[in-house]
């Protein structure tokens, strides 16, 4: 199987140019706001800075006919290093088989084009490149062409794009992209360039081999932690476990006196030490037996924060995120009203690689590379902390993240690496053993969120009312948001999924209290839509029973004016074949999402034995418009089916201002033998493209919570499943 | 010094005996394919073979290992050419990938005891974690494998 390559190349620069300009060996460039002059480095010599040699934005080709394109999305899992290439390469005509893929540095080109601020994350990065790709694509093909025609002297209209060729149609005559690349970089880029039909792509909506996959079976992918330097030391941390702790005085000797141990540096929090190699320094580290001031935070323990929460649910005082009709009197004058709370856990990210990041500062100059999503912020952090200018800072991303889920758009240890580096005058590469990982975390915040509403003589809700109770979830990766969201005392993304519903109601109503905890609190996976679907989707389920109508039925009728709402749910209930008959102590539970611009329906079949929840199968129905990878799609959609047992699973607890679960053998992540079967299916409507990495585990929660309740008639309000007696098993 | 069998080449390393396995294979070795995940023995990522079976190499010193010969994820194989590689690239088992050696090297030592695992033994044997949710397309890809073991003894 051929494949494209990904080369570990990384280049970085401030020099912005207006237009497309000539590589110095002769080539083409093509840029969208701005191409940049970049330095090629490779990881391994990246101290030994080159003068540039080369240029480069999203689309490099060389006399060779070798064509570069540039990925600027970090690689975690989600498959984006093989479908954005290949939309650049479907419309630029470019061989996919022959193609070499580079991982962006930190630059204004690579920025998210709706945002412009460069990151990934916010399972959009499909629906933010997808029309600048094909179009970055195709003005290089239209230069291309233009560039051979101009050659052969004939009309660009008798010319294509074909493996990385220009073919003179009807003539059995072809040139190189690398041949005219040269030519082509003197044209003018062209306004409007066309993009192709469906009918002329041959990369985009195929499965795809992912270009990830060879050097993942064989240990050869390099993530940050297998990152290298010359002359490079490695540094251990720890931090005192409780939120806001401090280290009480060691004895540094301790450390020092220990075989390849070079450095003991105070950090906020706590103590790094620095050595020759990672387990030394680590070692070092617990033979120093620190010990710890709990700080401000000591009292902070599971019952306080629920006691926190409860109060702020009661009492509030909120802010009305939504008031359309007038939910509130509807609920007070009818004596009938359901009312139900419903509780998300905090949870942790603990991507499977923990965080780590290698730099190398100087007193004019910092470099890092780590596994990171958020270049930009990094960028921007390093600055603050640093003093430093911004042409003094390089920020490259590893080629891989084990593992993201929105953890690694902090820069917190990007910064702390770099202020390692300086302390010790040596580039140094910090990585955090899981405990640290855990605790340092920035939690999926616990939620609590009240539903109430009134049901009209035909069963159906006329009136809802929310209340969400949420710490933080945007401030810490967007922190110019921090006006805004004090000002309106609503977070956006604690909002999404209870704000703008794909339900209609006479009457609406929600309520927001953001709550203030010492709990660090940030994005993850499924961020605000995942604790408000939990509860939406389990309170319909409740609704319909009180209406006594099924569960379903009852969805497909509050949605009936959402055809692809509709269709999902309907082909999810004809592929789980929703209307066979259930042995004694299975059940079968639905949950539909509109999440991240995708629809998704569920449907989860449990067996529930004494207190054991085995889960048999779960089907999901995705529409997100158009597939353009339906092998990696799936992917996404599967896992994040585990990813969503995981928040039924596993929650953080806190105990004198320190998370209890703080390490994977507490932290009790899903295993193979509690996947169910998985069947996965897209509807292509032609909608709006929607994005398909965090959808998944938004719906699975409530799905598997009203399953259970279908098999034992037990209502599953708060998470996870132990807070219930139960365990998947 | 110590003296470790890797991937059937000897080598002799100075490390402190009560090292992890796990370090003296990425830091002496420089074979990065086995990875840091827990270091508690919890999540597999560390998997590797100590005289054919699986085991977690972040819980097993240096010491315990002398005189066994070890395999990492970089030794199972040339060229992806061991039929679960084979199986991993047809399945496109990997999402981000970081547990996958460890997935892999616990497969491996599953079938050289078990060559036609069935779900349950499947189900018991793989206990790594794998935080992308890719546990469908392994046991697919197990499968697969054992197919292929199957079909070329016949």
């Amino acid at each position: 199987m051929s494949h494209p390559m990904h080369t570990t190349t990384s280049g970085n620069s401030r020099r912005d140019f207006l237009k497309v300009s000539a590589l110095a060996g002769g080539g083409l460039l093509l840029s969208s706001q701005w191409s940049v002059l970049a330095v090629e480095r490779d990881h391994t010599q990246a101290v030994q800075r080159e003068p540039a040699s080369w240029v480069t934005s999203w689309v490099r080709i060389t006399p060779d006919n070798v064509v570069t394109l540039v990925v600027s999305q970090a690689e975690m899992g989600q498959g984006i290093s093989t479908t954005l290439p290949a939309l650049l390469a479907d419309e630029l005509g470019a061989d996919w088989t022959r193609v070499k893929l580079q991982t962006a540095p930190f630059d204004k080109a690579y920025r998210n084009p709706r945002l412009n601020w460069m990151f990934t994350g916010n399972s959009e990065s499909i629906q933010s490149f997808y029309d600048h790709l094909r179009k970055m694509g195709a003005s290089a093909r239209e230069m291309l062409v233009a560039a051979a025609a101009a050659r052969w002297k004939v009309q660009p209209e008798r010319c294509r794009a074909q493996n990385s060729h220009i073919i003179l149609e009807g003539t059995g005559r072809k040139v190189s992209f690398g041949a005219v690349a040269a030519e082509a970089a003197s044209l003018p880029p062209p306004a409007a360039p066309k993009i192709k039909s469906d009918g002329e792509l041959a990369l985009i909506g195929k499965s795809l081999a992912r270009v990830d996959v060879p050097p993942k079976v064989d240990g050869s992918a390099k993530f940050g932690i297998d990152f290298q330097l010359p002359g490079m030391l490695l540094a251990a941390v720890r931090t005192a476990p409780s939120v806001g702790g401090t280290v009480k005085p060691y004895d540094s000797k301790v450390a020092l006196a220990r075989p390849g141990v070079k450095a003991v540096l105070p950090i906020p929090g706590g103590v790094a030490v620095v050595a020759d190699t990672w387990w030394r320094a680590r070692s070092a580290l617990q033979a120093m037996q620190l010990e710890f001031n709990p700080g401000p935070n000591a009292g902070l323990d599971h019952g306080a924060l629920m006691t926190q929460y409860q109060a702020a649910l009661d009492q509030g005082p909120f802010a009305a995120a939504v008031n359309e009709g007038d939910a509130l009197s509807e609920i007070q004058k009818h004596g009938s009203v359901v009312t139900r709370d419903y509780q998300n856990p905090f949870a942790a990210h603990a991507t499977m690689e923990p965080m780590n990041c290698a730099a190398h500062v100087t007193a004019d100059r910092c470099e890092i590379w780590a596994p990171t999503q958020g270049q930009e912020l990094a960028l921007m952090s390093l600055k603050s902390a640093l003093g430093l200018k911004d042409e003094q800072i390089f920020v490259n991303r590893s080629d891989y993240l084990g593992g993201g889920f929105g953890r690694r758009l902090l820069p917190d240890f990007v910064v702390q690496a770099a202020l390692i580096s300086r302390g010790v005058g040596a580039p140094v590469k910090v990585i955090w053993d899981r405990e640290e990982d855990i605790r340092r975390d920035s939690f999926r915040p616990a939620t609590m969120v009240k539903l109430s509403a009134v049901l009209g003589i035909d069963g159906l809700p006329t009136a809802l009312a929310a209340r969400v109770v949420s710490p933080t979830i945007l401030l810490p990766i967007f922190p110019a948001l921090q006006k805004m969201i004090n000002d309106s005392g609503i977070d956006p993304s604690a909002m999404e999924g209870m704000k703008e519903i794909p339900y209609r109601f006479a009457n609406r109503r929600v309520d927001f209290h953001l709550l203030k905890t010492p709990v660090q609190t940030s994005v993850m996976r499924t961020t605000g839509y995942g604790p408000n679907i939990f509860a939406l989707e389990s309170f319909i389920d409740e609704l319909a029973a009180q209406a006594r109508q099924d569960p379903l039925a009852y969805r497909l009728k509050l949605l009936a004016h959402d055809p692809r709402a509709v269709a999902v749910l309907e082909r999810a209930a004809s592929l789980a074949r929703w209307s066979d008959p259930l042995g004694k102590g299975y059940g079968r539970g639905v949950a539909f999402a509109f999440a991240f611009g995708t629809y998704l329906a569920q449907i989860v079949d449990v067996e529930v034995v004494g207190s054991d929840v085995k889960v048999r199968r779960a089907v999901s129905v995705v529409d997100c418009g158009r597939v353009l990878d339906p092998g990696i799609a799936a992917a996404g959609i599967e896992g994040g089916v585990v990813f969503g047992l995981a928040y039924c699973k596993a929650e953080i607890t806190f105990k004198a201002g320190a998370a209890v679960e703080d390490n994977l053998n507490r932290y009790s992540l899903p295993y193979l033998a509690e996947t169910p079967r998985l069947v996965t299916e897209f509807i292509v409507s032609g909608g709006a493209l929607g994005g398909v990495g965090e959808v998944s585990p938004v719906a699975l929660p409530p799905a598997l919570a009203n399953a259970i309740h279908s098999a034992t008639g037990r209502r599953i309000r708060a998470l996870p499943l132990s807070r219930n007696g139960l365990q998947l098993v | 010094m110590v003296a470790l069998n890797v991937n059937g080449q000897q080598h002799e390393i100075e490390i402190e005996p009560e090292a992890p396995l796990l370090w003296a294979i990425r830091e002496q070795l420089a074979l990065t394919g086995t990875k840091f995940g827990c270091g508690v023995a919890a999540c597999g990522a560390c998997t590797v073979h100590l005289d054919g079976q699986a085991a977690r190499s972040c819980s097993v010193s240096v010491a315990a290992a002398v005189g066994r010969q070890i395999t990492t994820i970089e030794g199972l194989a040339p060229n992806r050419s061991h039929p679960l590689q084979q199986a991993w690239i047809a399945e496109q088992v990997p999402q981000c990938g970081y547990c996958q050696s460890g997935m892999i090297m616990a497969a491996a030592a599953l079938l050289a005891v078990v060559p036609q695992p069935n779900e349950e033994q499947i189900a018991q044997a793989m206990t790594n974690i794998c935080r992308c949710g890719t546990y469908q397309r392994v046991r697919l890809a197990i499968q697969r494998a054992a197919r292929q073991h199957l079909e070329q003894g016949k």
